[in-house]
């Protein structure tokens, strides 16, 4: 398996250069963290000449960044979301809230640790980062695509089960997109 | 029901994640083709739970959520949360602490005005306007990264007083951000205030009449919009608001056009209250020091105060019992009747290009409404 | 004469509703406790009569201890400028809604604090046209603004945490510091 992991073909390695460059973010403001989203997408912490534009459907974009918390309502329709967008596709966890529940730990209502329900490929500090911060992250995030180690969203294939037990402790509600998952797992053959 | 009805009547859900609605806010509508029958909001993607969290915390640890309620505009909150506590226990403020506490709710005015017009002309799809407006906003951030060390969340007004006094040079910065903003008044006039193109898209989407707007409880700059002059700033004056002067621009025709020509005209007053309060600030101490935070007890009382932020009133219910951590803390957000009511009101009767216009100009901020 | 304004008004209203105490708390704040049986004609003639036509909100309050809430109504006059705090008190119920008559036929905004109220607390508007649940609609548990709720137990039973034991704080436990 790690043989697998390490070993790309030329094929691989071209795609991977030339996709990190065109990057497209779902717009989604799930939380607090959104509001220095717009300052970072426009004109002075410009996010578009590293590739990177807001896409309104998640069937056309890549990266899903969570920002900030998630309630349990959004955290339902986040799910769905994820298993709607196209592998490979990567989740940029923004904020402390993603990582221990943050500001809102002891609340009734907000989920605590984001990758038990779906696989988190980065994580940005602070409460909230800085726009320059969400460059670095994202900087970051290229990189580690070019070097073939961003593959976190193959964990979901690989460990359905536990995303899954967990999604359904936290929310009820059928969740219907499992053909989504069958055919995207035997595209890539996992 | 014929067969054209059966095919013509239909249910739409416009859910979270959308570009259309300004944050996390779903509202499903009953239309016909493409007028709007009927709609209901359905919000609560952003609870928290704050009322039960902030009872379950020290007096001193509150002030480090308090503003994350409202996200664009968080200065009321942290003035309401202090003001409720003095009144409670009758702590004296000094001078200078209630002159740097209106600066820095008028600059957070400010950069919420200029992030709602700029939401509301890019949903006409004018995108350049918003572009700008952000980037100028920008600097205002810049200013309350100096002075308070974040750039959209402040922690900076407690019970007593305000943290820390100006660093060196401030007030020169200031003025000079406020020079820069003024001349950008201008630009923004010809590209989007004054466009044929706006005005004819804005005017008469979303009309609200005086009687209306009363009966339906909508304050701020909504209802200045529809010919009431109202401001809690005159009305209820609270830190310096009566020794500074102003005036309350009102428009009389209520629609999304008059709305934001409100909001525009609210900009220059601010400049001008800025400026009038670096002139005629005082010196002396700015915080009344908390006898030891960790074990402070606020005697019991309650208190009901108000703020006028961005989006209209903003109000806490706040009741203690004599221990450590607040009984009860009721938020009265300001869009918990723009986003809630007044949207299902207007949007019964329009037509569906004009629904993002409409909840755009109303302003309407869905993690006041979810607290 | 201090607070002239306030005490005008309170005499206006105290020859109406003898049986309320009012009292001056400040100026522009007025505070009246009421019996529940008089609400609804208290809040048709400050609407009608007095002008005073901005229901500001409507807060609940829950003590435990006297088995009772409190309902809180505030009203604003935007001519006097004078709001006014109309205190009530009704039974609480250990195991269901509590209940009592709704003022949404008389003012809009009323409908979503009374929506709020009986999601939160528990408290049932009678005559409401609505009273779905409007933020909890997943929530299964007890009303959660209740003093008998205790939200960071409920937190550490039900959601996963992260494991995080650095050296450091492994140290400090075995020293008998910190907590938790």
């Amino acid at each position: 398996m790690d043989e697998k992991m390490t070993q790309r073909s030329v094929w691989e390695k071209i795609a991977a250069k030339l996709s990190k460059r065109s990057l497209w973010m779902l717009h989604y403001c799930t939380g607090c963290g959104a509001i220095e989203l717009p300052p970072t997408m426009t004109a002075r912490f410009d996010m578009e000449r590293f590739g990177i534009n807001p896409m309104v459907t998640p069937r056309q974009a890549d990266i899903l960044l969570i920002t900030g918390y998630l309630s349990v309502k959004t955290l339902k329709r986040v799910v769905l979301t994820y298993e709607q967008m196209q592998a490979p596709k990567y989740v940029v966890g923004f904020g402390s809230c993603t990582i221990n529940g943050g500001m809102y730990w002891n609340s009734y209502a907000t989920m605590k640790s984001l990758d038990r329900y779906i696989p988190v490929e980065t994580y940005i500090a602070g409460c909230m980062p800085r726009p320059e911060a969400i460059i670095y992250s994202f900087n970051e995030l290229i990189a580690k695509i070019d070097r073939g180690e961003a593959n976190s969203w193959k964990d979901y294939y690989n460990n359905y089960d536990f995303y899954r037990e967990n999604q359904e402790h936290t929310f009820e509600g059928p969740i219907e997109t499992y053909n989504d998952i069958k055919a995207d797992a035997a595209l890539f053959r996992i | 029901m014929s067969k054209i009805d059966e095919v013509r009547d239909y249910e739409l859900f416009i859910g979270p994640n959308h570009p259309g609605i300004s944050g996390n806010f779903s509202f499903k509508m009953k239309l016909q083709g493409d007028k709007i029958l009927s709609a209901k909001t359905d919000a609560g993607y952003l609870h928290r739970g704050f009322e039960k969290l902030m009872e379950e915390r020290l007096f001193i640890q509150n002030i480090a959520i308090v503003c994350r309620i409202c996200v664009p505009d968080p200065d009321p909150n942290e003035n309401n949360y202090a003001r409720a506590i003095e009144e409670i226990a009758g702590i004296e403020v000094p001078e200078r602490a209630k002159w740097i506490r209106t600066l820095v709710l008028e600059l957070s005015r400010l950069a919420s005005y200029l992030f709602g017009i700029g939401g509301h002309v890019a949903t006409t799809g004018l995108y350049a306007f918003s572009n700008w407006t952000i980037a100028d906003r920008d600097r205002i951030m810049e200013l309350f990264e100096e002075l308070t060390g974040g750039r959209v969340y402040h922690i900076y007004q407690l019970p007593g007083g305000v943290r820390r006094d100006f660093p060196d040079g401030f007030e020169r910065r200031v003025l000079e951000v406020m020079d820069y903003i003024e001349s950008r008044l201008g630009d923004y006039d010809d590209l989007a205030i004054n466009n044929a193109l706006f005005i004819k898209r804005a005017t008469g989407i979303g009309v609200i009449t005086k009687e209306q707007a009363i009966k339906w409880g909508v304050t701020g700059p909504n209802l200045r919009a529809c010919g009431v002059a109202a401001d809690v700033r005159k009305d209820d004056p609270y830190e310096v608001y009566d020794k500074v002067d102003f005036e309350i621009p009102t428009r009389t025709e209520g629609d999304a056009y008059a709305r934001t020509i409100v909001r525009r005209k609210e900009i220059e007053q601010s400049i001008s209250i800025v400026r009038q309060i670096i002139d005629k600030i005082p010196a002396g101490p700015v915080w009344n020091k908390i006898p030891n935070p960790l074990k402070w007890k606020v005697p019991a009382g309650d208190a009901y105060v108000r703020t006028e932020s961005s989006k209209g009133e903003y109000a806490y219910y706040m009741v203690s019992d004599g221990g450590r951590n607040p009984y009860r803390v009721h938020v009265r957000g300001a869009s918990t009747t723009h986003g809630v009511h007044v949207l299902e009101n207007l949007l019964a009767g329009s037509r569906i290009e004009d629904a993002s216009q409409i909840m755009f100009s109303l302003d309407a901020c869905p993690p006041e409404v979810d607290r | 004469m201090e607070y002239e304004k306030e005490n005008s008004i309170v005499e206006m209203m105290q020859m109406q509703f003898p049986e309320a105490a009012f009292k001056v708390k400040k100026e522009r704040r007025i505070e009246v406790r009421l019996p529940s049986a008089r609400l609804y004609d208290f809040a048709v003639r400050m609407q009608k009569k007095w002008n005073f036509l901005h229901l500001s909100a409507i807060s609940c309050v829950d003590w435990i201890d006297d088995g009772e809430f409190e309902l809180v109504y505030h009203f604003w006059n935007y001519d006097e400028k004078v709001l006014v705090m109309a205190k009530i008190r009704i039974p609480r119920e250990e195991e269901g809604d509590s209940h009592f008559e709704t003022i949404s036929n008389l003012w809009q905004p009323a409908k979503f604090f009374e929506r709020d109220i009986h999601e939160m607390f528990g408290v049932y508007f009678d005559g409401s046209e609505d009273m779905e649940r409007f933020i909890l609609t997943d929530w299964n548990g007890p009303p959660p603004m209740r003093k008998d709720f205790i939200t960071r137990e409920f937190a550490l039973n039900f959601y996963h945490y992260r494991d995080y034991e650095p050296q450091w704080l492994k140290d400090m436990m075995a020293a008998g510091e910190g907590n938790e």
